[in-house]
């Protein structure tokens, strides 16, 4: 495939440096190499080759989240208790707070519940908000390690975010037995899966587009938090949209935002036993696959870039 | 070591790697009082002052290089530190893009950093495992390769310790022992041999010879001249991200050696004309790349497909 010839350094070449133009009698060497058998490293593949890079690396992901996940909580004596303590303990706390010194239920049926819902969905958006847009930074090792596609990073942070969504969820089940209101649970509850589906859609899409800005413009990661803090009071966590029936302009924005879609599906599922209205359904799935497909290609675009220190 | 029937050229050797005409440049801070005096646009330097940034100064860390790599060739880097030696090897990785130039390679080329940790919280026997699946092995194949892995490394019972106690050395053999699991074909070395102890470098250079048997290319960075001479066929000696001399791995070391003897001496003109004579005696090397013919150009009218569905393979390629 290779073959060597001796060209002449003739004045259409350009000098390599200076030292050519002043030993103007080097030899040069043509090496061809075709494309056929080498390829180019380091080089963004096609959306359809990263897609199936990335389902083989399923495995590293898994792995990565699981060890991460552990991880946080090796050095302490309780050790993955702490996975399930936390959540109940912050569900104590509220209704400690809430429930019993504030008595302040504001009007909403269930308040508890509503509450324990909001918080505890809202703590997942954060958490995979927060860490995806640090996920290129702290995966640094990682990167200058390991040829893998980059998205690993971003969607790891997810998974992650999911294993420990796992035991918070059952100690907002197990609250919302224990509470001394009435649910009505009905066959609306098994809808709750899907509403969770389409908000984990949702998250890694928001992940894969803030990682890659975080990652341009590392100056982010100190207004995500301010961010976060207007989306909590604007998703209607601990209050009902009802507070604001004479703005009807809050209103609007609020329902179009989509974690207050979520918690308000989610609430219809669990509390009041109602499948969520078909509105719901179809600005929540627009807004999850709307945001993965943007952030996945706004990630992807960029996929050279993020070894760069 | 059988070096000298590794000298020999292979006229049927393969080209792993072609490195064309690669230049790679970095904005940095830095805090050069120099810097800071430069004339600039007033609002610049006061809200540099506000913010308290430094000055951004751009570093050419490589700058023209071209090589190709066959396979069965084991390649060192010399070059004094900062010489743009690691860069070049991340550039051939492709973990960094560089800012001229491309890279091409056989199959995807496996680093061996210094500084890569793991996962510092996990044990040394997690790590093996997050590492293959990293490299893209399945966990079947994963776990058949941990005791293998395990054995290489040598740590004894300390593979079960948590990463962040290793000393540097033991971190060293962990990292190419995993990295050397995947059997890659282009393997880069980066200095990670420096810090182990004599029996752990018996048991990498033989890994090492068994990978380049393989037909597989391997690249070794280090500052010992010696170590170069005695482990490789070909050795490139770079300075200040430009490249000086590449050759057989023997008249390179020498050279170097010489010149960095002159340094040490503090004889500077000595020194130049050492790399200047390296600069005059090199053979330039041009890669050139060329994009496959296309087979279909013209197919005999027997093997032809049928009209229709050709015309619906032309319409795929476009």
């Amino acid at each position: 495939m290779t073959y060597e010839a001796d060209v002449q350094q003739g004045a259409g070449t350009r000098p390599a440096d200076l030292y050519a133009e002043l030993f103007g009698k080097q030899a040069s060497t043509l090496e061809v190499v075709s494309t056929g058998r080498l390829s180019q490293v380091g080089a963004r593949p096609p959306v359809r080759t990263y897609l199936s890079q990335l389902w083989k690396r399923r495995h590293f992901l898994w792995a990565e989240a699981r060890a991460k996940v552990t991880s946080g909580t090796r050095e302490t004596l309780l050790g993955q208790a702490w996975l399930v303590l936390k959540p109940m303990l912050d569900g104590v706390a509220y209704y400690l707070i809430f429930g019993k010194v504030l008595g302040a239920d504001m009007g909403i049926p269930n308040f508890l519940g509503y509450l324990v819902i909001g918080v505890f969905l809202f703590q997942f958006t954060t958490q995979c908000v927060t860490g995806g847009a640090k996920a290129i930074p702290s995966g640094r090792n990682l990167i200058r390690a390991f040829t893998f596609p980059r998205a690993s990073l971003p969607i790891s942070v997810v998974l992650r975010g999911v294993l420990n969504l796992v035991p918070t969820l059952a100690a907002m089940f197990v609250l919302l037995l224990v509470l001394p209101e009435q649910e009505h649970w009905t066959a609306a509850a098994a809808l709750f899966p899907a509403v969770l589906g389409l908000q984990v859609v949702f998250v890694t899409g928001l992940s894969l587009l803030l990682a890659r800005a975080a990652a341009a413009v590392p100056d982010l990661n100190q207004l995500i938090g301010v961010a976060m803090r207007f989306w909590l009071y604007g998703s209607a966590v601990f209050f009902s949209i009802d507070r604001f029936s004479n703005f009807p302009w809050i209103v609007g924005v609020m329902e179009a935002n989509p974690m207050y879609m979520v918690l308000n599906a989610a609430r219809d599922t669990l509390l009041y036993g109602v499948v969520p209205a078909m509105s719901t359904w179809i600005g929540l799935g627009a807004w999850s696959l709307g945001t993965l497909l943007i952030g996945f290609l706004v990630f992807w675009r960029a996929e050279e870039s993020y070894g760069r220190v | 070591m059988g070096v000298s029937d590794l000298a020999v050229a292979d006229p049927f050797a393969q080209a792993t790697v072609a490195v064309q005409d690669v230049s790679v440049r970095y904005r940095v801070p830095s805090t050069d009082a120099a810097e800071r005096k430069r004339r600039v646009n007033p609002v610049v330097r006061a809200a540099r002052t506000v913010l308290g940034n430094d000055p951004k100064v751009t570093v050419r860390a490589l700058s023209g290089i071209s090589f190709v790599a066959k396979s069965g060739e084991q390649i060192g880097l010399v070059g004094q530190n900062g010489s743009g030696k690691s860069t070049l090897l991340r550039i051939i990785a492709g973990l960094e893009n560089p800012a001229k130039g491309r890279v091409l390679a056989e199959s995807t080329p496996v680093l061996i950093g210094v500084n890569a940790a793991l996962v510092p919280d996990l044990s040394g026997e997690e790590n093996i495992r997050l590492g293959c699946l990293a490299m893209g092995l399945t966990p079947a194949q994963a776990e058949a390769a941990v005791p293998e892995v395990k054995e290489l490394a040598g740590l004894g019972k300390s593979i079960y310790l948590p990463m962040k106690t290793y000393s540097s050395g033991m971190g060293a053999r962990l990292r190419f022992a995993i990295a050397t699991a995947s059997n890659p074909h282009i393997l880069l070395i980066d200095e990670a041999l420096a810090t182990g102890d004599a029996a752990f470098k018996e048991r990498s250079e033989a890994r090492m010879q068994g990978l380049r048997k393989s037909a597989g290319t391997v690249f070794l960075v280090s500052h010992a001249a010696q170590t170069i001479e005695e482990s490789c066929t070909r050795a490139i000696w770079l300075n200040h991200g430009r490249l000086v001399l590449d050759g057989p791995a023997e008249d390179v070391a020498l050279r170097y050696r010489k010149w960095a003897w002159a340094m040490a001496k503090d004889k500077p003109d000595e020194a130049r004309t050492i790399i200047e004579t390296a600069f005059a005696e090199r053979e330039q090397t041009r890669v050139q790349v060329e994009e496959p013919r296309s087979s279909r150009l013209y197919t005999a009218r027997h093997v032809r497909p049928p009209m229709t569905s050709r015309r619906r393979n032309q319409g795929d390629k476009t």
